[in-house]
């Protein structure tokens, strides 16, 4: 069937080995699948089997865009990366990686859906993809140049107005933690896609459109999009507000917006010098495409590298606040952050490392013999070089910390690997990922949460990256006056009630501690992680923003009650497709359930969905503690809501019959993971 | 008072001027100004787009904006009215408004007289008729002569060219515009504005 708007239709396969480029229809898998990760699943389950490892020739290398992208849309600059993953560990296992910035509109308006890469080229080369047409062009040149250098040479072949996504050394050098980065700092940085891009020696993937993104409905897209302006942004940068009626505006994000999610928050010599305006520094908001937000800053100075701040990666080297107190959030901190993005490496996965290499040297596990690295330096200028530059190049130590902090512990074992349990929650056979909001949503520091202990036992990557759920408790936070570490849990409950309820059906999911304020309550754990998979699934199909959407707390109302419709109704002005909330739960159920397939496929079960005994160990500031056997439980509960297999976590048949996935239960038959039709075991 | 509010209009051109707009001044009794060998004039434009590029964040979204109000819902920024410029690792962001010129190249270039001022509506911007228009494209040949990119597009698709007509007085772009870059100088008297006051941009 073909729908008018959204979907440009077509899809771009290049076979690096033979050099062949075809196309195929997006609409032999939308709109069921909808495109961004339940597209890339889809083409995942179909193409690329347990067998085929994340370096090997055969994986497959997919961006993704969903119906959204390239229209007005808000926050429509996503989109996502994915394939069999060589972070995931010690499992490769499918995984993806949402990218912002303004790649994906461009993909769009060349007329591609998505892009699938495959083979091995058998020198190095970089794609370009322009209005309808691929080549695949020789990088002998490129090879070997930084990120931003690259660009630069791109534009000057392919003009400026040209977006790429780009490796940098380390993904040429195959590491496990290589991002692929796009303009000055927007990646795709989970997963380790940059080392799958360089096992297929494609430096770069280059993209200039002129066409054109219908959209159904255009009025009704505008009105959405104004309604979620004002929900999110006002114009009042200036010292003379346009609109004075919003002077007591909250931002519904946390860290604000107009570039605040930068610098902002840590303060120091960068942003003094920032906020001098003689210093020659400055910080302005840099927005993804068609962001209502913009909650990045752009940075530039005259002895600093100029590019995006935001999260990850203005944070990456916090040890430099502790080496220089005196300074703060100094230049070393900026220059570290930025020397990761010149080399490609992810910044995230360095967040985990450099603290983990710190704890092994205080407990005398390694030596600065051995390591090659000045270990009593951890936050100075030559400590980070050193650093990036040997897990760039594979050089020493380097070779082992480019296989990924759990890897590179996995390794040295005994106590090191103890010590990076703290940084690497999930156990089992399909974990790689450092924690993505310090320790559990606040915990050993602030309070536990048994939502978030499930999440993370079940996800395939950092489980918190779809903020949803963890804005919504902060956010109550903010609105009693406490900070996101501090807050209490009695005090932010009754707040939560009323949104849990629009959000997750029930006011009562809103009591995660036990009425006596000795024990978590994990009643609610599974309904409301199942729900917020569905949400987030959704979200990375359509593909908006993980920080603003699905939208549950709204920080300007009394009843701070969201709206969760908001996205299926943007998608419904886009394409055209009427889709009712309740629906497209349904199909958030299906695509996740479509996931855990791949992962089951793959070896997971559910002996795999587990975290490390030190979460079960430490209490919260409230005496509470994480218990096994209630995790379990709470497991159980969300297996048998989703329809799977309880004891073993990997889906039934009937639940895929009932979703239709009924190829996907004889694949897993075939393997012998489940069993054949009419010996459908009962739940237990 | 007349002398008063020229004295006025002149000190807010002269403002408009020193946050980086280009030079934009306005006179007084001159509504028209002449722009045809044969003496034919033009009004001055009574709006026009402004934009402040100091806070800009670059994310389109008056591009897209544009593109979806005045194309129908073909979504794509070279359909677009307004255009943005980006340097990105210096990172100097540009959103080119069209200037609504006093003595605008684009209408004179028009061998079908499609390109008229808009005074239904009492913007007096320059518009392109499309029921006259026969894409010739001399009005972006014509513009591209000072401003680069040529603020009218051509659209091949209905083989026509397009160009920012201020949205009939309420420019979408302004109204999406989710930092206050872009705001709408209005002026009953007319504005001095563009080329030949600015001779590039």
């Amino acid at each position: 069937m073909k729908s008018q708007g959204g979907w440009v239709g077509k899809i771009l396969r290049v076979d690096l080995t033979s050099g062949k480029i075809s196309e195929q229809s997006t609409y032999d898998y939308v709109p069921r699948f909808i495109g961004g990760r339940g597209l890339g699943a889809k083409i995942c389950w179909d193409e690329v089997p347990p067998e085929v490892g994340a370096f090997d020739p055969e994986n497959r290398l997919i961006l993704a865009t969903g119906p959204l992208q390239g229209t007005l849309a808000p926050t429509s600059g996503r989109f996502m990366v994915l394939g069999k993953a060589p972070q995931t560990g010690p499992v490769e296992s499918f995984c993806r990686s949402g990218v912002g910035g303004h790649f994906a509109p461009e993909l769009k308006w060349a007329g591609y859906d998505a892009v699938i890469i495959q083979g091995k080229a058998p020198k190095p080369v970089y794609l370009w993809i322009t209005d309808h047409k691929a080549e695949i062009l020789d990088a002998a040149r490129l090879w070997g140049l930084d990120t931003y250098r690259t660009q630069q040479m791109i534009w000057k072949l392919h003009g400026p107005k040209t977006r790429v996504m780009v490796i940098g050394r380390a993904g040429e050098t195959m590491s496990r933690i290589a991002c692929i980065l796009t303009d000055t700092g927007d990646a795709s940085g989970q997963g380790g896609f940059g080392g799958v891009m360089g096992s297929k020696n494609l430096k770069a993937i280059a993209v200039r459109g002129t066409g054109t993104v219908n959209v159904t409905r255009p009025k009704d897209l505008m009105e959405i999009t104004h309604h979620v302006q004002k929900l999110f942004s006002r114009k009042s940068l200036r010292s003379d507000p346009y609109q004075p009626e919003e002077k007591n505006f909250k931002y519904n994000i946390w860290g604000g917006g107009y570039g605040r999610g930068g610098l902002s928050l840590l303060p120091g010599e960068l942003l003094d010098l920032c906020n001098n305006p003689s210093s020659g520094y400055s910080q302005t908001p840099d927005g993804c495409f068609a962001c209502p937000v913009s909650c990045r800053s752009r940075v530039k100075g005259p002895d600093i590298t100029p590019g995006v701040a935001f999260c990850a990666q203005s944070y990456m080297y916090l040890e430099s606040m502790v080496h220089q107190p005196e300074k703060g959030y100094s230049k070393v901190t900026w220059q570290a952050a930025k020397l990761a993005d010149l080399y490609g490496i992810n910044a995230y996965e360095l967040m985990a490392i450099i603290p983990w290499l710190s704890d092994c040297f205080r407990e005398k596990l390694i030596t600065e013999e051995e390591v090659g690295l000045p270990m009593k330096e951890v936050g100075s200028w030559d400590f980070i070089d050193k650093l990036l530059h040997k897990i760039a190049t594979r050089e020493g130590i380097g070779d082992l910390l480019a296989e990924g902090g759990q890897r590179a512990a996995a390794k040295l074992g005994g106590k090191a690997e103890k010590l990076s349990h703290m940084y690497y929650p999930r156990a089992g056979k399909f974990a790689g990922y450092r924690e993505h909001w310090v320790y559990l949503g606040g915990f050993p520091t602030g309070y536990a949460v048994p939502q978030l202990a499930l999440m993370w036992a079940l996800d395939n990557r950092d489980a918190l990256v779809s903020h949803s759920y963890i804005s919504t408790l902060w956010g109550a936070a903010f609105s009693v006056g406490q900070n996101a570490l501090t807050a209490v849990p009695e005090k932010i409950i009754p707040v939560l009630k009323p949104v849990m309820k629009a959000a997750y059906g029930s006011a009562e999911a809103a009591e995660f501690v036990q009425p006596d304020g000795k024990n978590l309550n994990w009643k609610w754990a599974a309904p409301v992680v199942k729900r917020y998979h569905e949400h987030s699934l959704l979200k990375d199909c359509y593909i908006l923003c993980d920080i603003l959407f699905p939208f549950l707390f709204n920080a300007n109302t009394p009843d701070h009650v969201g709206d969760p419709t908001l996205e299926s109704r943007i998608f419904s002005a886009v394409t055209g497709m009427e889709m009712n909330v309740e629906d497209s739960y349904k199909i958030g159920e299906m695509i996740n359930t479509l996931e855990r397939a791949l992962a089951a496929r793959d070896g997971r079960t559910r002996k795999d969905d587990n975290l490390h005994d030190i979460y079960f160990e430490k209490e919260d500031a409230g005496g509470r503690k994480y218990k096994r056997e209630d995790l379990e439980r709470a497991k159980s509960d969300y297996y048998r809501l989703m329809g799977w297999d309880v004891k073993t976590g990997i889906p039934t048949r009937a639940a895929l019959e009932k979703l239709g996935l009924k190829d996907v239960a004889e694949g897993l038959e075939k393997r012998g993971l489940i069993k054949g039709n009419g010996n459908f075991r009962g739940s237990e | 008072m007349p002398k008063e509010v020229n004295r006025r209009t002149f000190l807010k051109g002269v403002t408009l001027g020193a946050i980086g707009l280009g030079s934009v001044a306005a006179v007084g009794s001159f509504l028209e100004i002449i722009t045809f060998p044969n003496g034919q004039k033009v009004a001055l434009a009574k709006m026009v787009i402004l934009a402040d590029k100091s806070i800009c964040s670059g994310c389109r979204v008056c591009e897209i904006v544009c593109a979806n109000f005045n194309s129908g819902g073909r979504n794509s920024p070279s359909l677009s009215r307004i255009i943005m410029e980006k340097e990105i690792i210096g990172g100097d962001y540009q959103p080119k408004v069209c200037h609504q010129c006093a003595d605008p190249p684009c209408l004179k270039a028009c061998p079908v007289t499609a390109l008229q001022v808009e005074k239904q509506r009492g913007t007096y911007a320059r518009i392109i008729d499309e029921r006259a228009c026969i894409g010739c494209q001399k009005c972006v040949e014509a513009c591209k002569q000072y401003f680069r990119p040529a603020r009218p597009r051509y659209d091949a698709e209905r083989r026509r060219s397009v160009k920012c007509h201020l949205c009939f007085g309420e420019p979408q772009c302004v109204k999406y515009c989710p930092l206050g870059v872009l705001r709408l100088e209005k002026s009953d008297k007319g504005l001095m504005v563009g080329y030949p006051i600015i001779q590039e941009d």
